[in-house]
């Protein structure tokens, strides 16, 4: 074999295979062309679903839903011509559209067709999509090598642009959605998890554990007001169905200051358009007592609020220990206030309680510890000063759907964290407690970590899940879930209710609560600036929550995590609903309604927390449209 | 809750939540500049704290959509913060007409939620009906075809219309 023939032997097989593949595309063009109908709906759909940045599932449910129409059809078709020569409709309609290609023809052909021509299109196109999408990420397809780069680039600002105009519909994401859902925001993307336009959480979900992390002004707070409220609608609604107990949200904001306030206030508005009865904050408008506390625990409580040290110091806290169970244990009973408290921090007054001659270790006991008492009640009136009136009563817990707890974590760290001690301790025992009215509980702590060196999150959790109630907590870092490594793994690997992750510097040990998928990954070789003949796939690992992307995230924006797979998701600004039900207007001439009435002030005979509508405008709403 | 009564007005901005960083940056420089304190004249120290820290509450697109949602709040959009006053009795049980009763929302979700883009999906799914009808009329085809149209109204309008009471 000499060179020419060589060359005319590879010239020949190369023709052969572009004349092959030019008669595949030729076919194709053909078949496009005979199907017409399909191939303008498959066009549509695929041109949409690329634009829209749409998963093919998308497509393939409007296929579905369009099926109806297709059964609309095949119903009226046998009622017209009765048995399977109706069969025969469609092809006739096709044939007698090629007699008449005017554009009121093609109109009436395809009108004739679209019954058959829209699902199978749609269907089509969605196949179409979930093969270029197929081939793009595998390496398969495209033209340059950057490819996958630039497709999952501009689908992802797609899907992003879909999710903000889903997400600022005012019905699509509504504080509870059907089936007891919480509606989050649209989504952007969905991986390992089932995709649907709005992403949406079980109400159950907040019962349990979860974690919210996201630097300051990654809309960490809209989130978590949305969860509150849609968990609060929910339980509202399974309690007026008698599927549920009431609810009852307590919040601690641990960061305080204005923002707290700001915050306070829309959790307000939102929970009484969710319906919401009374909405209480803490301690600017009530105030809850700790004296109510059953003595056993509020002795440990007053003993743990004071820091007392270890080492040499451990002496000292075991006489700390001694007096306050026997102040508070004492045979008269508890103390009712602070002044009460610290008036049975001296010798005299534990001596004369004790000594009743049926407790004589404890009148001994109270002897020993005489002289350290004068410390002992310097230490609690400077704390419980500090702590100031807000924990002294009168208030309960049980006395508000929600209550708003502002601790200034911030600026005084001692006092936020003996605060929230107290506060925990109040929760528990209202989610414990017998004699009143069981209630469904949601315990939200927002920036834990300015409080959580003295209460462990890992303590509020196992407290949580031992109490039945649920726990949500947000930091704004990885690092500030937890003192050491291993506290931050023990509360993000137990949030079974999911991880949510906004913006944040440092993503990488949530995002691998996610774990990695099975991606392929396909190298080519390179003839100039695009891609070659040759080249090999193989299977490789990659995060099923990117952390680039994760860093990445807009304002608003935050990643799922739950059971190995995550969802993106743009978070919708929580709203009620403008028709919720109103208070009846105020007289004119009528003082000013107070912002939160006191606590106390409730009537002995237990009202209905659900207002009954009087009349239509109760439930439409004033006349004029707000 | 903004803290500066009304942050767009002490800038002299539109109520929009959609102003660039440069519209707002450029609003508060203008003011800054005609009423510092360092000024020969004195300046105008009340009108430049008032717009220095409503420059501090607009400064990002999410503060000024925050402030956006604020003001509305407070024009009524949003539902009042005065407590609901209790009510004696007993929890009303859900009635089995409550289907029924969601239906006579309907008319005031349209209200509230987005009148005209709704109007424009209704006009397009009539018009195309009224063409369908046109086209093919008397075939199997037709009701078919309308039903298609009327399902995609349904389902793509559903979502410009208010969330129902206390949802």
């Amino acid at each position: 074999m000499n060179v020419w023939t060589w060359l005319k032997f590879v010239t020949l097989l190369w023709l052969l295979r572009k004349g092959l593949k030019l008669a595949r595309w030729l076919m194709v063009v053909a078949a496009a062309v005979a199907v017409w109908p399909v191939t303008v709906v498959a066009g549509t759909g695929y041109a949409a679903a690329w634009l829209r940045g749409w998963p093919p599932v998308r497509v393939y449910r409007t296929a579905a839903w369009t099926l109806i129409m297709t059964a609309a059809w095949l119903v009226a078709l046998e009622a017209s011509e009765p048995g399977f020569l109706a069969a025969r409709e469609p092809g006739r309609a096709w044939g007698v559209g090629w007699d008449q290609l005017t554009l009121a023809g093609l109109a009436r052909t395809f009108a004739l067709l679209a019954p058959v021509a829209i699902p199978a299109g749609l269907a089509l196109a969605g196949l179409t999509w979930a093969w270029r999408i197929y081939a793009l990420t595998t390496g398969l397809g495209g033209i340059r090598a950057s490819a996958p780069i630039t497709f999952d680039a501009r689908q992802w600002r797609r899907q992003i642009r879909t999710a903000k105009g889903l997400t600022d519909a005012p019905g699509a994401v509504p504080l509870l959605a059907r089936g007891g859902q919480i509606p989050i925001g649209g989504t952007i993307r969905a991986i390992g998890h089932r995709w649907h336009p709005v992403l949406t959480l079980p109400a159950a979900a907040c019962t349990r554990h979860m974690v919210i992390v996201g630097a300051t002004g990654s809309g960490k707070t809209n989130l978590m007001i949305r969860l509150w409220a849609g968990w609060f609608t929910a339980a509202t609604a399974a309690a007026r169905s008698e599927r549920g107990d009431r609810p009852l949200l307590v919040v601690l904001d641990c960061k305080g200051g204005r923002d707290a306030r700001r915050k306070a206030d829309r959790t307000r508005r939102l929970l009484y358009g969710a319906g919401a009865r009374r909405v209480a904050i803490w301690p600017d408008e009530a105030r809850l007592c700790l004296w109510d506390l059953p003595p056993d625990d509020l002795a440990v409580l007053l003993y743990q609020m004071i820091d007392s040290g270890t080492g040499a110091a451990a002496y000292y806290a075991d006489v700390l220990q001694a007096v306050v169970t026997l102040a508070v244990t004492a045979p008269c009973g508890p103390p009712l206030s602070t002044q009460a408290f610290l008036d049975r921090l001296n010798a005299p007054w534990l001596a004369g309680a004790w000594n009743d001659g049926r407790h004589l270790s404890e009148a001994e006991h109270a002897r020993a510890a005489a002289r350290h008492l004068p410390d002992i009640q310097l230490r609690y009136a400077t704390l419980l000063r500090r702590l100031g009136p807000a924990l002294d009563g009168p208030g309960a817990l049980a006395e508000a759907d929600a209550w708003y707890c502002i601790l200034e974590g911030t600026r005084e760290r001692s006092v936020a964290e003996a605060q929230a001690m107290a506060l925990t301790e109040l929760a528990a025992q209202a989610a414990t407690s017998l004699d009143g009215e069981p209630r469904a509980m949601l315990l939200a702590a927002d920036d834990y970590s300015a409080v959580s060196a003295r209460v462990p999150l890992s303590n509020l959790y196992e407290r949580g899940r031992s109490l039945g109630i649920g726990i949500q907590v947000s930091a704004q870092s990885w690092e500030g879930l937890g003192a050491t490594e291993d506290e931050r793994y023990r509360i993000a690997a137990t949030a079974d209710g999911g991880v949510f992750v906004m913006r944040t510097p440092h993503p990488e040990p949530l995002a691998a609560l996610a774990g990695k998928r099975r991606v392929l990954e396909t190298a080519h070789r390179i003839i100039g600036g695009a891609w070659g003949d040759g080249g090999t796939t193989r299977e490789q690992r990659a995060w099923t929550a990117d952390p680039d992307l994760v860093r990445r995230l807009a304002v608003g924006q935050a990643c799922y995590i739950h059971r190995g797979a995550a969802t993106f998701v743009h978070v919708a600004r929580p709203k009620p609903s403008p028709l919720s039900l109103l208070p009846p207007p105020a007289p004119p001439i009528a003082p000013p309604i107070a912002p939160v009435p006191e606590p106390r002030s409730e009537p002995d005979s237990a009202p209905d927390p659900w207002p009954s509508p009087a009349s239509l405008d109760d439930i439409l709403g004033p006349e004029a449209p707000r | 809750m903004t803290t500066t009564p009304n942050p767009f007005r002490a800038l002299g901005l539109p109520e929009r939540p959609d102003l660039t960083d440069e519209q707002v940056r450029a609003a508060w420089r203008n003011i800054a500049a005609a009423t510092h304190p360092d000024r020969p004249d004195g300046g105008d120290l009340a009108r430049y704290t008032a717009a220095s820290a409503a420059y501090a509450e607009l400064r990002s697109p999410w503060a000024r959509s925050e402030a956006y949602a604020d003001l509305a709040d407070q024009a009524g959009d949003g539902p009042v913060t005065a407590p609901l006053p209790p009510v004696p009795g007993e929890a009303p049980p859900v009635p089995p007409w409550q289907p029924l009763l969601a239906l006579t929302q309907v008319p005031a979700r349209i209200r509230s939620g987005r009148p005209l883009r709704l109007a424009i999906r209704g006009l397009i799914a009539t018009g195309l009906a009224l063409i369908v009808l046109q086209l093919v009329p008397g075939t199997p085809a037709a009701p078919a075809d309308v039903l298609g149209l009327i399902i995609w109204f349904v389902l793509t309008g559903r979502k410009d219309l208010a969330p129902p009471p206390e949802r």
